[in-house]
């Protein structure tokens, strides 16, 4: 992982994909789309067990966006909250149970292990953002809150931009990269001599997925929550 | 890793193409299969909750209103009973009054009536008794005396005697 001949690609339309993106990608998706259809079956007044969970699910983004975004606005992002912390909780764990690699290229893995995945989340949230203060704004108000405190600012707003942007994408890959990596290396450490590391490696391997278990969830919620914090920046402007 | 960058860079934009269309996708289904009919059903149950809750206001108000009604009907009723009760004794003590009047002039007239047959009884036995006395004496004494003595003359002697005697 992370060397280039461990990434298998194919080209479709003239476009150059990466094969374990698609698939892991696809999993998650194919998976929070079943998670979510299973407990929304029989939605009624007095809820059941699959209802709960998924209000109390909706809830909890919604809570994260509330925290940040003032008074009602925080509802129209609610729907991006709730599927990106879902898809990105699941890609968080996906690759801590099922790992697929064929001829020493990876297939299945977390999605989210790849930059690219995540910058493409950390872009669509920095877009929204853009969008919303555009929104409320007007075109005008929204870019001349880069000119604030002084027109010299400019070039910081933007820098900040960019920083915002990568320190989003790259903090969610890194420790899921990570995770993973050390939980292959641990993996390889069991079967390098016979019986005696694998003794030693099971119980490193389970405290290490307990641990990325842990660290997946909270990636996801410090991403969702670092959205809504930059989306709310940009509904903010000069009020 | 950044040798990875920079190869995921030339891999970059059909990943994150698809990676986009799938995630606007997976909205747009979570939106159609749950978003959306659980948002609705929250709403409502928000709305019922805070019906629920003024219905129940309005109900303690209703029941409270209709305690304060009872009780001012019994309080009603209770002042009503003292009143009948109090003209009732009223009537009552004023028939006895009647009554009691009645029987009095009743038992006055009765006593009067007596008292006048009474008189009318001595009178008419006086009078008879005298009448009576009166021819007895004239027998009695035509007989003794054996004389011709007038019958008025003697009528009128015992009557001075009878006189005598009523007084």
């Amino acid at each position: 992982m992370g060397d280039p001949s461990s990434v298998a690609t194919f080209q479709f339309g003239g476009l150059t994909f990466n094969a374990a993106n698609i698939y892991s990608g696809l999993i998650a998706f194919v998976l929070v789309f079943l998670f979510v259809f299973a407990l929304s079956r029989h939605i009624t007044m007095k809820p059941g067990k699959g209802q709960n969970i998924l209000e109390w699910l909706i809830d909890f983004t919604n809570g994260i966006l509330k925290g940040s975004i003032p008074g009602n606005e925080a509802g129209a992002f609610g729907l991006y909250g709730f599927t990106l912390f879902l898809f990105l909780f699941i890609s968080n764990q996906l690759g801590l149970f099922l790992q697929i690699a064929v001829g020493g290229k990876d297939f299945v893995r977390s999605p989210t292990s790849d930059p690219i995945v995540t910058m493409t989340f950390s872009l669509a949230t920095l877009m929204i953002a853009q969008f919303a203060g555009v929104m409320k704004f007007g075109w005008k108000k929204h870019f001349s809150g880069y000119l604030q405190p002084f027109v010299f600012w400019l070039p910081i707003s933007i820098f900040e931009e960019f920083t915002n942007f990568l320190t989003l994408g790259l903090r969610i890959f890194g420790v899921i990269f990570s995770g993973e990596m050390l939980l292959k290396i641990i993996g390889n450490l069991a079967f390098s001599h016979g019986i005696a590391t694998m003794i030693v490696a099971v119980p490193l391997e389970l405290v290490w997925q307990g641990f990325s278990a842990f660290l997946g969830a909270i990636q996801a919620y410090v991403f969702v929550t670092l959205s809504s914090v930059y989306i709310s920046k940009k509904i903010e402007i000069g009020e | 890793m950044f040798s990875h960058l920079a190869v995921a860079s030339s891999l970059a934009i059909g990943d994150m193409l698809f990676y986009a269309i799938c995630f606007i996708i997976l909205m747009w289904l979570i939106k159609l299969v749950a978003w959306k009919p659980i948002n609705q059903m929250m709403q409502d149950r928000a709305d019922k909750i805070s019906n629920d809750i003024d219905s129940a206001e309005k109900s303690r108000d209703d029941a409270a209103k209709l305690a304060k009604q009872r009780q001012d009907a019994l309080a009603n009723s209770r002042q009503e009973a003292t009143g009948i009760v109090d003209s009732a004794k009223k009537q009552g003590q004023q028939q006895r009054d009647g009554i009691l009047a009645q029987a009095q002039t009743d038992a006055q007239a009765l006593k009067d009536n007596a008292k006048k047959d009474i008189e009318q009884e001595r009178q008419d036995a006086l009078s008879s008794v005298r009448n009576d006395v009166a021819d007895l004496s004239i027998e009695i004494a035509s007989k003794i005396i054996q004389k011709e003595l007038n019958a008025d003359d003697q009528k009128a002697l015992i009557d001075s005697y009878i006189e005598g005697l009523g007084k």
